[in-house]
């Protein structure tokens, strides 16, 4: 099993689309995904579920160890794709430092991979410490949506500051890159900041693929659906299908583990 | 107007993304080595630690200090070193009586040990690397902590001194409050301060 983590520095940037129709994106091409909501918002579950509040969910998980792997999935129409919601705890103070939670999510992340899941897409909190330091400290890749505009990207170096200090509990870590979102073509000062961003980092640290702004996002959220489920949500799930072929290429590379994206 | 560049060092932010975009030399230590308890899991390696070597027993000193590598603290070691070692044994003292710290060492910006705690030792790779990973050139250094084991938590702070940057890494129960880390660091930086002439 691979296991992505979706994080930022900064909050509202659109961390939970891009996880959740990521995701869709992956189960429909068959690949047997798990999307967890590890954001104590709970901004998953609130988008897909309507009784998300109810449900037993990841930082549950992470306080109780007697709670078991299944009583935390929960499937959906899909056959391929499963979501872990946030969870009762997910209130509860989620900090403690680096390290804090680390065994206890990777416990979480073995549970899953032995229930057959080829892939897990984690949705964190916003920033780089707590809970989602451990998160990222015990997947395999992080990529990271980052807003078109012009105050997001001046955190870039924050966040880069952050993944190299996650890279030393972490040398596997691969970046996968940064995924421009809430792209408005017709606002320059949005093009100009995804501009500027291309310019600033490395060709390959940057999707090719952006994420427009788009009413059909918050219209699929309103529903409780990925947004390539809506009856004119064909061109935006093409937006995701083409993020999904992107990170495997990405992934791809020699190892063995991932053939299962091929 | 540029939306980006003034505000931010281009050079530096692309040095870190391409750090970022390069594999990382993995620890030439194992999990055990590298000084955490059964709990901790956090190097990515999943294979189990091989069982630690047999070591000899600790003296019963709980910290002992080693020989400060010239050059990087005391330009003079015959004439500082002393004084040195007596002021870093009152701050180990002072960090024990004010922070509960159960452990300490320091290194200098090569790595090297100025001052050290015989069970600690395994945990100077550790704390190095998350104190060049933390530091941006233009910047003031900035504290890390990692849970190492339970009720264990590695306080990394790197101090700026007259003889460059200093990593004290100390042992504590829980993560410093940011007052204790600025208190810790003007401490530290006091002590080694060389001396006045008077």
């Amino acid at each position: 099993m691979i296991n992505i983590a979706v994080s930022s520095q900064k909050g509202g940037v659109g961390k939970t689309t891009v996880s959740i129709n990521l995701a869709h994106a992956f189960a429909r091409a068959g690949v047997r995904t798990l999307l967890v909501d590890a954001d104590p918002q709970g901004s998953v579950g609130l988008s897909l579920t309507r009784q998300s509040r109810l449900l037993t969910g990841f930082y549950d998980y992470l306080q109780d160890p007697g709670i078991p792997m299944d009583r935390l999935i929960v499937p959906t129409r899909l056959e391929t794709f499963s979501l872990v919601a946030s969870g009762q705890a997910s209130d509860y103070e989620a900090g403690g430092g680096m390290g804090a939670h680390l065994a206890r999510v990777r416990a979480f992340l073995r549970g899953a991979d032995a229930r057959g899941f080829d892939l897990c897409i984690i949705d964190t909190a916003a920033g780089l410490f707590g809970v989602t330091s451990d998160v990222i400290a015990s997947s395999e890749a992080v990529m990271i949506p980052q807003q078109a505009e012009p105050l997001g990207i001046r955190s870039v170096p924050k966040l880069l500051e952050g993944l190299n200090r996650l890279r030393v509990l972490n040398p596997r870590l691969s970046v996968l890159g940064v995924c421009l979102t809430m792209v408005q073509q017709d606002l320059a000062e949005s093009t100009e900041a995804a501009a500027a961003l291309r310019q600033l980092l490395p060709p390959e640290m940057v999707f090719k693929t952006q994420i427009p702004r788009d009413g059909l996002f918050v219209r699929a959220s309103a529903r409780g659906l990925p947004v390539g489920v809506l009856d004119d949500g064909a061109g935006a799930q093409l937006v995701f299908d083409s993020l999904r072929a992107e990170i495997e290429a990405k992934l791809e590379p020699s190892d063995a583990a991932h053939a299962t994206f091929g | 107007m540029d939306p980006v560049n003034p505000w931010l060092d281009a050079d530096e932010v692309r040095r870190m993304a391409e750090r970022l975009m390069m594999p990382v030399r993995e620890p030439a230590v194992s999990v055990a080595d590298a000084g955490f308890d059964e709990a901790f899991v956090g190097y990515a390696s999943e294979r189990p630690a091989p069982p630690a070597p047999p070591v000899p027993p600790a003296p019963p000193a709980p910290f002992t200090p080693v020989k400060p590598p010239a050059p990087a603290v005391a330009p003079s070691a015959a004439a500082a070193r002393g004084p040195f070692l007596d002021r870093i044994q009152h701050f180990r003292d002072w960090m024990s009586r004010e922070y509960a710290a159960t452990g300490m060492f320091i290194l200098d910006r090569e790595g090297a040990v100025i001052f050290d705690e015989s069970d600690h030792g395994r945990l100077h790779f550790l704390a190095r690397s998350l104190a060049l990973a933390s530091r941006r050139p233009g910047t003031s250094a900035a504290n890390v902590h990692v849970k190492i084991g339970a009720g264990t938590t590695l306080e990394v702070i790197p101090v700026e001194t007259a003889y460059g940057c200093l990593v004290l890494g100390a042992v504590v129960v829980e993560a410093l409050p940011p007052a204790a880390v600025s208190a810790v660091m003007a401490a530290l930086a006091q002590v080694a301060a060389p001396p006045t002439a008077t």
